[in-house]
């Protein structure tokens, strides 16, 4: 195999590099209890995709309730309803698929190291979270959350036992986030092989190591505030309760001071799993690389001051509006860099349409749109007719199901061949990427009009006049829904029926694509050197000493057709 | 890393230019629509703010919708020209540019020139926004599960999910939330046709400012959350004409319109006539000197100045245009008071008769007078 010359080889500590530990024996230690991080990635992948399929039925309930103006379901119900599905969705769906699956599989496997920097804490991290989402579960039997997933005081106060098991789940699982933060953080800074500096890290690293930052001191904020909503249903600690000389108003600051970084939590592992998917289905070095990584960067810092934006109506002295409407605006500039470097990348590419690169694809023109919406929001005088409304549901599932949630089908369908072994179908792949692009945009476009129409959101019953585009918004959600059972589909038909798929399928550069499929216990038996960036296609991979399998690096394009893209 | 491309033989891509001219058209045409339409979210405006407000929907719809169009078009159209086609031989590689420093510098500045562009344009707007006229007429609008009751100056009882104001006449709007005798919750008060919002928040009063400008009747819609039928919570605007509104206000028992009543009805309940200004001067030290001055209404210490209450010009107008009356005044002590400028206990609280009001109200109408 073609390997370049090195002219400076970093100095590799084998003594250190080659030893590895045995791999533990026994079904507990080695399924259930594991401490190998791609075992807790596939916990994670399962669990998360459970809650999917429940948040998902959930979701469509309030779609069955508005599919009549005078609502399906009993109001007390659906109130129940829209709350879980939406802190499911958030918390025990997409903050976990996409730092603890997706963070947990690529990211050692990306920067060369055999696991991550405190395998037990990731263990413990782990197993925090089923047993919050049965918490959250359970409290179907006590009432459960009603007040949306923003829970504000004080109706949050007022409501029966299930809003107690609300706080102990998402507490639990924000503790979850926070160890899993500290984990990554210390495993990227600490553990990358030998000569992968911070600029030859994978984008998807930089963007993880990003949301690691970002889970560790924000979640801090959302623990003390759930802490006090506790103790205040529980105990009558005055915290939130106006009568007794509490600030409802305390919480939305506090609630918010982590629930706007959750946003970037939730969106920037996407960013990096886009930014890994389109260089290697355009068979392209990534534009803009630097950009990119440190704009996640930038969003970070950023999102940490901007809070406040979702509270422009709650009261608050009105000149504070102006710092947090222009902080806001101001992420519009990292964003787009983002996506103008994406669009770059596919320019003079050979695209190849995988379901992955169609999911990639549709990300940055429904993502576009999300962050266009989000504009419209941040200008204080026009969030003031926006807020409330169906025109924020409208935004929020552009960002988090356009955004997020097509960064995971795509990274599923990237990375699967790398943790199984086996290729999906990908005709049923890319029947599922159309449909689903096709019916999220007919469930999510008209709520922005609705909204503006004037239907505010969270309510179970509305006005006759928009009966006919809640029914199109419901019907549509029926088929958004169905296309999942493509990929549900697929993967249990891949998983015995897939053709093998070989330690390189897609012909990727980065490390995790440079070991068999599905990697060994140890993932990398000798330790590489990492000489470059790994987007150059057309150069030789920039590993040394990596102890490949056979057909890793052979399956790499090597050679530049010196295809131009003039006519 | 030597690069396999020469630069002077990489174009564009086919047809680039014309996918650029009709991305640029595109948008133009969008834009026009956008601004030559009179009502861009469709709907009508029924007081002053909303039209500056619909400027601004207008300059955002014009400018997201061109960027929108920008980036989905070129994604589109590289998208189709480089997809990998089945003649191309299977080790095929795209172009391999790394980063285009000149590129990148123009698409952050750009980005950077029209976020400021649209920051200073969103303060301007909101800037009016907050120099809206308002206080011709001060109302309270409270959210209750699951109604809203409206208080208006002079009258007795709040009015419940109607609400009146007459047209052209700047009106200030303070909401709270409240519920009688529950545990109260939040409410949102919002006039889609005025486009404006402000949250109803137990214990905080937020206040809106407009300028009714076409009569007719518009939805109040809360926004918050507030229970299980937040969703039926509705009360109507009533926009009348001054005419209209006087008729209304009179059936109400309002003073605006029947001036002979001399005052809130409340008020008249309490003898005045045998105060005096000496002995009020004397309880005022006692009673009332902690919180307010004997200055200008604008002289606050807790409350505002009491010195000129009566002919004050500093004070807010009530619903007629006229200051308050002694028996106002009298009111005020009896009831306590809660309002955006604070809160003042009720007489029982305070430990103060009705012979006291008398001799109080006396003394200010004394400092009045001075």
């Amino acid at each position: 195999m073609a390997v370049a010359t090195p002219t400076t080889t970093p100095a590799i500590p084998h003594a250190v590099l080659d030893h590895i530990h045995p791999e533990p024996q026994g079904f507990i230690r080695k399924y259930i209890f594991s401490i190998d991080h791609k075992i807790i990635a596939y916990q994670y992948f399962i669990t998360a995709g459970i809650f999917f399929v429940i948040a998902g039925l959930l979701a469509e309930m309030i779609r069955i309730d508005l599919l009549k103006h005078t609502g399906v379901l009993t109001p007390n119900v659906y109130n129940q309803v829209y709350s879980v599905h939406g802190s499911m969705m958030v918390w025990l769906v997409i903050i976990p698929f996409v730092s603890g699956a997706f963070g947990n599989y690529v990211m050692p496997l990306q920067i060369g190291a055999r696991d991550v920097a405190f395998p037990w804490l990731n263990l413990a991290a782990f197993w925090m979270f089923p047993p919050a989402g049965l918490i959250l579960l359970a409290s179907f039997a006590f009432g459960a959350p009603d007040a949306g997933w923003t829970e504000y005081p004080p109706i949050s106060l007022q409501a029966p036992y299930g809003t107690s098991m609300w706080c102990m789940a998402i507490f639990l699982i924000g503790i979850s986030s926070t160890l899993t933060g500290i984990n990554f953080l210390v495993t990227i800074f600490k553990m990358r092989a030998p000569g992968m500096t911070f600029t030859r890290m994978p984008l998807f690293v930089w963007a993880s190591a990003a949301t690691a930052g970002l889970n560790m001191v924000a979640t801090t904020a959302l623990a003390a505030a759930l802490l006090a909503l506790f103790l205040e249903r529980q105990f009558g600690v005055p915290f939130y309760d106006p009568t007794k000389g509490g600030s409802p108003i305390l919480w939305q600051h506090m609630f918010w001071f982590y629930s706007h970084p959750a946003v970037y939590i939730m969106i920037l592992p996407a960013f990096g799993i886009i930014s890994e998917v389109l260089p290697t289905f355009s068979r392209k070095p990534i534009f803009g690389y630097k950009m990119i990584a440190f704009s996640s960067v930038a969003i970070a810092l950023l999102g940490f001051m901007v809070w406040a934006h979702h509270m422009f109506t709650s009261g608050m002295a009105p000149w504070l509006q102006l710092p947090f409407m222009i902080i806001t605006m101001l992420i519009a500039i990292p964003t787009g860099i983002k996506i103008f470097s994406w669009m770059a990348t596919l320019w003079g590419g050979s695209i190849e349409f995988s379901a992955a690169c169609l999911f990639a694809i549709g990300f940055l023109i429904t993502f576009s749109l999300g962050g266009v919406t989000g504009f419209f929001l941040a200008a204080v005088p026009a969030d003031l007719h926006e807020h409330g409304t169906y025109f924020v549901v409208g935004h929020i599932h552009y960002v988090l199901y356009g955004g997020s949630v097509f960064g995971i089908f795509a990274g599923l369908y990237y990375w699967w061949p790398k943790m199984t072994g086996r290729m999906m179908n990908e005709r049923v792949g890319q029947l599922h990427a159309w449909i689903t692009f096709v019916a999220f945009n007919c469930t999510f476009l008209p709520m922005h009009w609705l909204g503006l129409l004037g239907m505010p959101r969270r309510v179970a019953m509305y006005d006759v006049e928009y009966e006919f585009w809640n029914q199109v918004i419901s019907i549509s959600s029926f088929f958004l829904a169905a296309s999942t059972l493509l990929i549900m589909g697929n993967m249990l038909w891949s998983l015995k029926n897939g053709k093998k798929a070989g330690p390189n399928p897609w012909g990727a550069r980065t490390l995790e694509w440079m070991i068999s499929s599905p990697p060994p216990y140890y993932n990398f038996k000798k330790v590489p050197a990492v000489l470059a960036a790994p987007y150059d296609f057309g150069n030789p991979l920039p590993y040394v000493g990596l102890e490949a399998e056979p057909g890793a690096m052979e399956a790499t394009p090597q050679h530049t057709t010196g295809f131009v893209p003039a006519h | 890393m030597a690069h396999q491309v020469t630069k002077t033989k990489v174009s564009l891509g086919p047809g680039f230019w014309i996918v650029t001219a009709v991305i640029a058209i595109a948008s133009a045409i969008m834009s026009y629509f956008v601004y030559a339409s009179a009502l861009p979210i469709g709907l009508p405006e029924a007081a002053e703010p909303a039209g500056a407000i619909d400027d601004l929907f207008k300059f955002l719809g014009a400018v997201g919708g061109t960027i929108f169009n920008i980036v989905t078009g070129y994604i589109i159209y590289f998208a189709i020209v480089f997809r990998r086609k089945k003649s191309d031989p299977p080790d095929v590689i795209g172009v391999q540019v790394h980063d285009n420093p000149v590129l990148e510098f123009w698409w952050t500045v750009i980005p950077t020139i029209l976020v400021v562009i649209l920051a200073i344009y969103s303060v301007a707007i909101w800037s009016s926004l907050q120099n809206t006229p308002g206080d011709v007429l001060t109302l309270e609008a409270v959210g209750h599960q699951y109604y809203f009751s409206f208080r208006y100056p002079k009258l007795a009882n709040p009015v419940n999910n109607e609400m009146h104001v007459p047209v052209n006449v700047p009106v200030t709007l303070h909401v709270t939330a409240d519920s009688p005798g529950f545990p109260p919750v939040n409410h949102g008060f919002w006039v889609p046709e005025v486009r404006l919002k402000a949250d109803m928040v137990p214990g905080l009063i937020n206040t809106l400012r407009f300028t009714p400008t076409t009569i007719g009747t518009y939805r109040i819609i809360c926004t918050e959350f507030c229970g299980a039928l937040h969703g039926t919570m509705r009360a109507a605007l009533y926009i009348d004409s001054q005419k209209d509104f006087d008729k209304w206000f009179a059936k109400q028992g309002g003073a605006g319109a029947a001036s002979t009543a001399g005052g809130a009805s409340a008020g008249a309940s309490i003898p005045l006539a045998g105060g005096t200004a000496a002995a009020g001067a004397t309880l005022f030290a006692a009673k009332c000197s902690a919180c307010h001055a004997t200055d200008a209404f604008t002289d606050r210490k807790v409350g505002p100045g009491l010195g000129k209450i009566f002919a004050d010009p500093g004070h807010p107008k009530l619903v007629d245009g006229s200051a308050p009356t002694p028996e106002d005044a009298a009111n005020i002590m009896k009831k306590g008071f809660t309002g955006d400028i604070g809160q003042m206990p009720d007489a029982t609280t305070n430990q103060i008769s009705d012979a006291d009001i008398a001799n109080l109200v006396a003394y200010l109408e004394s400092l009045s007078k001075k």
